[in-house]
């Protein structure tokens, strides 16, 4: 099988959880707009790590970055 | 009854602190992943420089595999939020003052934290059963069908080993004011739990067997020796009772 | 009637001997100020009362309810605002006091009208839908007030409740206080002087663990009516204030005192005596001053006499 089948195959099951992650993602980064302070990284920090710390970053975020 | 209102509370809480969100997300992220990975297993191995080699060696992968896959990812992950969860419970309402405001109406110390706890489970049950959903479908298209009652079996088990260490690290955030504290107690207990439970001859009797009891009812055995399940009960009653006698008396 | 009542009350912790022998009486109905200096004991006694802390000897009781010494009793007739008022920062301040309410089990009905009315007396109704993350000390100093009134209570704890708030929070504060004070019973802890002789009926002077003093407030004034003085430096004398403060202290006739700015008020035994050696010591040192007046005692006076009294004593 070549790539490109395996990915048409599980394109199904894939976008379900891309929406989710992306979902996660956008979440977290509106949160993120709509503060004003965080906690433990500046504001540009947090957004590296949402970004690019993948399914982690908007979890890590959401524990421990958000200060009310 | 003051066990309510606090119940109450800590449920809005768990939504507005996206607790309640995360663990449905997470779980259910590796619900979806676990069976997905299994399968593509052999394809991942090839497309990694050099793996070619070791294509031939790695058998096809079968429903158990994607079963062992998700009781892994689950439990790992899950007594990670429980741990992260239950860290700052009750340490950060001591620390921060809001235990003392409350404590000081006719809240009783035992709802105040038992809704805690009722709060923790009713997150992990509702996040563990919609990943077992997840999960279930996505083996259903990949390998086949699951037996239903032993996968509802298994869910329960793991839904019962994230509520016991939500319970003991609920008990080391009563113990100390600092949450970190609490998560590192927590920490050296699941290490120590895990060592016991990896001995032989006496391991089955830690709250690991419960794992490893699930996955033998998922491949259709009667696993026999269930006193991992009893001594797992008793250390959630045991954290409760222990946190409630330390709590009872604490000055906030 | 008392609606509190201490008696022999000693709190340790490790060395420490936050309470030693606490006696103290509120009468029902009264506005109680509590006073004293910095870690004499007044936030220890309201926790005990509060129930969040536990005394190692000695029996209080509230409302007729004694406290317990093995458990902390719950309060459904008290009200507690504690020194710093916390929150949960994703609540919102309507959604706390109905919390509030729900832990007193008001129904519904009635806890939504009380919340209501409680927003617009401390003045948090513009803000009711915000979260109290965002707030201010003096927006959760309101709030606090607010969450300790929720049950009407008979009782009325309140440790510091105006200190973190600028001059008009405090005015408004004190005013709710006064208000208050004509249904229920208010002890309030200050280390404000001014604050307390404004709505305070009855004062109580606590160092040290122990009482020193506690009576009708006017009965005070009366009672320790010795005049006081006041000096205000001259221009120019920045430097020599505080050298000048120490060699007050010296002198025989004067009891305490104390400096804000260039103006020294001067707790004295005797009002002619610390004239004549504050005038001889102002040529001696040639240090000059703008004025130097009798004035009526305010209860700084007499507290600074009073603390300074025992220390002597010991």
């Amino acid at each position: 099988m070549s790539d490109l089948t395996i990915l048409t195959k599980y394109l199904p099951l894939l976008i379900p959880i891309a929406l989710l992650q992306f979902g996660l993602l956008v979440a977290a980064l509106v949160d993120l707009m709509k503060r004003e302070n965080t906690k433990g990284l500046p504001k540009w920090g947090w957004i590296l790590v949402i970004v690019f710390v993948n399914l982690f970053g908007p979890i890590i975020y959401f524990i421990f970055g958000r200060d009310e | 009854m003051s066990f309510t209102t606090a119940f109450h509370k800590e449920l809005l809480e768990q939504r507005r602190t996206r607790r309640f969100m995360i663990a449905i997300v997470v779980l259910v992220l590796f619900g979806m992943t676990s069976p997905l990975l299994a399968k593509m297993t052999p394809q991942i191995i090839t497309m990694i420089p050099g793996g070619e080699a070791f294509s031939m060696l790695i058998p096809t992968p079968t429903i158990n595999d994607a079963v062992a896959q998700y009781i892994k990812n689950i439990t790992q992950f899950g007594v990670l939020l429980a741990l992260v969860f239950g860290m700052g419970a009750v340490a950060v309402e001591k620390d921060k003052g809001t235990a003392a405001m409350t404590l000081s109406k006719p809240m009783t110390r035992w709802s105040f934290l038992l809704a805690k706890f009722a709060a923790m489970s009713v997150t992990f049950i509702i996040a563990v059963l919609v990943a077992a959903i997840a999960c279930y479908y996505y083996t259903f298209f990949l390998f086949g069908e699951l037996a239903i009652g032993a996968w509802l079996v298994l869910n329960g088990l793991v839904t019962l080993y994230l509520l016991l260490y939500a319970a003991i690290t609920l008990f080391y955030s009563t113990l100390t004011r600092t949450q970190y504290v609490a998560i590192g107690l927590s920490f050296g207990t699941l290490i120590l739990l895990g060592i016991l439970g990896s001995l032989p001859g006496i391991g089955a009797n830690f709250p690991d067997a419960l794992i490893s009891n699930a996955s033998l009812i998922m491949m259709g055995e009667t696993p026999k020796n269930w006193s991992g399940l009893w001594v797992s009960l008793g250390l959630i009653f045991l954290s409760l009772a222990g946190a409630w006698l330390v709590f009872r008396k604490q000055e906030l | 009637m008392n609606a509190i009542k201490i008696e022999g009350l000693v709190k340790t912790y490790g060395s420490v001997r936050a309470l030693d022998g606490l006696n103290l009486e509120v009468r029902s109905g009264s506005v109680f100020g509590f006073l004293g200096p910095n870690g004499a004991g007044k936030t220890t006694t309201l926790r005990i009362l509060a129930g969040l802390a536990l005394p190692n000897a000695g029996n209080a009781s509230v409302s007729g309810i004694a406290l317990s010494n093995t458990t902390p009793a719950p309060y459904a007739r008290t009200g507690y605002l504690p020194e710093e008022p916390a929150f949960y920062p994703w609540m919102t301040p309507r959604e706390y006091l109905d919390y509030v309410g729900r832990i007193f089990k008001i129904g519904s009905k009635e806890r939504s009208a009380r919340v209501d009315e409680l927003l617009d007396v401390v003045g948090l109704k513009e803000v009711s839908k915000r979260h109290i993350g965002g707030f201010s000390r003096g927006m959760r100093q309101r709030l606090g007030i607010a969450q300790a009134l929720v049950n009407h209570p008979e009782v009325l704890l309140l440790d510091e409740p105006v200190s973190a708030l600028d001059p008009a929070g405090r005015k408004e504060v004190l005013e709710l206080i006064e208000e208050l004070g004509k249904e229920c019973t208010v002890l309030m802890s200050s280390h404000i002087l001014a604050d307390v002789e404004r709505v305070c009926d009855t004062v109580g002077i606590i160092n040290k663990g122990k009482l020193i003093t506690q009576a009708i407030k006017a009965e005070l004034m009366e009672k320790y009516a010795i005049p006081a003085l006041e000096l205000v430096a001259g221009n120019g004398m920045a430097q020599q204030i505080s050298e000048w403060k120490e060699r007050i202290e010296r002198m025989t006739s004067v009891s305490g005192v104390s400096i804000e700015g260039y103006t020294f008020r001067i707790a004295v035994k005797d009002v002619h005596s610390a004239q004549r050696e504050l005038m001889q010591d102002a040529i001696r040192q040639n240090a000059h001053f703008e004025r130097l007046e009798i004035v009526k005692p305010s209860l700084e006076d007499i507290f600074m006499q009073l603390v300074n009294g025992v220390e002597e004593k010991k």
